[in-house]
């Protein structure tokens, strides 16, 4: 635990650089540079909007912007859990000459994604003032909401990476995963509204994804507090989750490198 | 006092150490499934039970054919791979491994991949950007340095590895195959820096080489690995002159 904290502030410097260089190798190596941060997550709105919102008339209040608030967390949490089961292999040239604290790439890897959800995050401001969505103080509980996002990803991600380096083709079944998972988080419906009452009440506890989803939007679009106990269950799992990811990767870090 | 000083005259400490590939071979869910068994595991013994100390400011070469765990060693003791069994002891010294396509991140340019080794190896931003000049002087990439370091060609690679290694000095250097790298001017260059540190007393050098020239000049004692262990270890030229025999 202790050691943790020390390695986090030992290898700070290299994790915030790393991320902040990687932040602009992608922007100076495409043409629309940063806009594609935005247009992305945007487009994806607009096709989910169109096909569930008019196609199948399944609109609920401000439909786009819940769309768009789900999209951003989806957004962070996929490309992070993806990216990690291949995160030391993909990082084999340096893994393999110099010792550093695995985890160190995963949270590198989150600050790029987070910056990325950071600006969608402002986006979503911009869409509820222009859809004038009414809002109130409760809009600050998104902090707790995207605080427990961080945390259960960084979860997530350490296990992962863990089983990544000795299973092969972990990311195959992680791909098959993440999409039942999207599915069952309502990013392009309203879990609330949308199914039985029995169905949601279990997915918006044991799903954490739609559990933080629905926290954020009840922030931003309804003027609501999110689910204050669902959301403790998964800061104390999310805690669990790390301490094991953490503990595991400490102690067969050195080995990776004799698999890859 | 006497045993401060004791303590300070060892930089790395090797007792015994054994490196193992084998049990930790990873495995593909699909492969598995359709064998129904489990991946029999090959044990195989990299290095097998080395014990060895290099002496502070010391310049200890290795040498022996490939595959001998000379690479294996090295990486042991700049603790990237751990030990199976045995231990390695730096002594609380700063460490770093040169090596032939060293970790770079292909998308960023030679600059921040300068910075971000220099983050790696323990050093702060600002110390890191105070060597920046020199570090790019050394290495002579000119425009270069600002381009993606995948658009390299290995011979500017391996120039832009060992500039960094070569300036941003840790106590303790460990080199893999590099004293060849580059065209003519460089090498040269890279030698002579090798000989500076040589004279440097408080500077420990481990060089990994088959260039038994270069050891013989460059080296304090020199070690010959053969199939992981020891086969004899002292003066350069007895060592080598043995080692030159049996590859006949």
């Amino acid at each position: 635990m202790n050691r943790f904290f020390k390695d986090l502030g030992k290898y700070w410097n290299y994790t915030f650089y790393s991320a902040k260089s990687q932040l602009k190798t992608e922007v100076a190596n495409s043409y629309l540079n940063w806009a594609w941060w935005v247009i992305e997550p945007f487009c994806f709105m607009l096709i989910y909007a169109f096909i569930f919102g008019y196609l199948l008339s399944n609109r609920g209040p401000f439909f786009n912007c819940h769309i768009f608030i789900g999209l951003l967390i989806w957004d962070f949490f996929n490309r992070c859990v993806k990216s990690s089961v291949k995160m030391v292999k993909n990082n084999k040239s340096i893994v393999s000459k110099v010792y550093l604290p695995k985890y160190t790439l995963i949270i590198s890897d989150m600050i790029v994604n987070g910056f990325k959800m950071l600006i969608c995050l402002l986006i979503s401001f911009g869409m509820l003032v222009a859809y004038r969505v009414p809002v109130d103080w409760h809009l600050i509980m998104i902090v707790p909401v995207l605080a427990v996002t961080i945390l259960f990803t960084f979860g997530c991600c350490t296990i992962l990476m863990h089983i990544g380096v000795f299973v092969t083709d972990m990311s195959n079944v992680i791909n098959i995963v993440l999409r039942a998972v999207f599915y069952l988080t309502g990013i392009f419906y309203n879990i609330e509204t949308a199914l039985p009452e029995q169905y949601a009440k279990l997915l918006l506890t044991f799903n954490p994804l739609a559990a933080l989803t629905t926290g954020m939007r009840h922030a931003m679009l309804a003027k609501s507090m999110p689910d204050w106990v669902t959301l403790g269950l998964w800061t104390v799992l999310s805690i669990i989750l790390t301490a094991i990811g953490v503990h595991t990767i400490y102690k067969n870090e050195n080995t990776y490198v004799k698999v890859i | 006092m006497d045993k401060i000083d004791n303590n300070q005259e060892y930089s790395i400490t090797v007792k015994d150490l054994k490196v193992r590939y084998k049990s930790v071979s990873s495995y593909s869910i699909k492969k598995n499934l359709l064998r129904m068994k489990g991946a029999e595991t090959k044990a195989f013994e990299a290095v097998r039970g080395v014990s060895f100390e290099v002496k502070k400011g010391e310049i200890l070469g290795i040498t022996g054919k490939n595959g001998s765990g000379k690479s294996t060693l090295l990486r042991a003791i700049a603790g990237i791979f751990s030990a199976d069994e045995g231990s390695v002891d730096l002594h609380g010294h700063s460490i770093s491994l040169l090596a032939i396509g060293v970790g770079f991140k292909s998308e960023l340019t030679g600059r921040e991949n300068i910075m971000l080794s220099g983050l790696l190896l323990g050093f702060t931003e600002a110390q890191v950007k105070e060597h920046m000049d020199e570090i790019i002087e050394f290495a002579g990439l000119g425009d270069f340095i600002d381009m993606p370091v995948r658009t390299y060609s290995s011979g500017m690679h391996s120039k832009l590895a060992f500039s960094i290694t070569a300036v941003m000095e840790t106590d303790i250097m460990l080199i893999d195959e590099v004293l060849s790298v580059g065209d003519e001017k460089f090498k040269k260059k890279s030698y002579e820096k090798m000989k500076s540190l040589i004279s440097d007393k408080t500077r420990t050098v481990v060089i990994v080489s088959h260039n038994l020239k270069t050891l013989e000049e460059l080296c304090d004692r020199v070690m010959w690995m053969h199939d992981g262990q020891i086969k004899k270890i002292g003066e350069p030229k007895e060592v080598l002159k043995e080692y030159r025999e049996f590859m006949k």
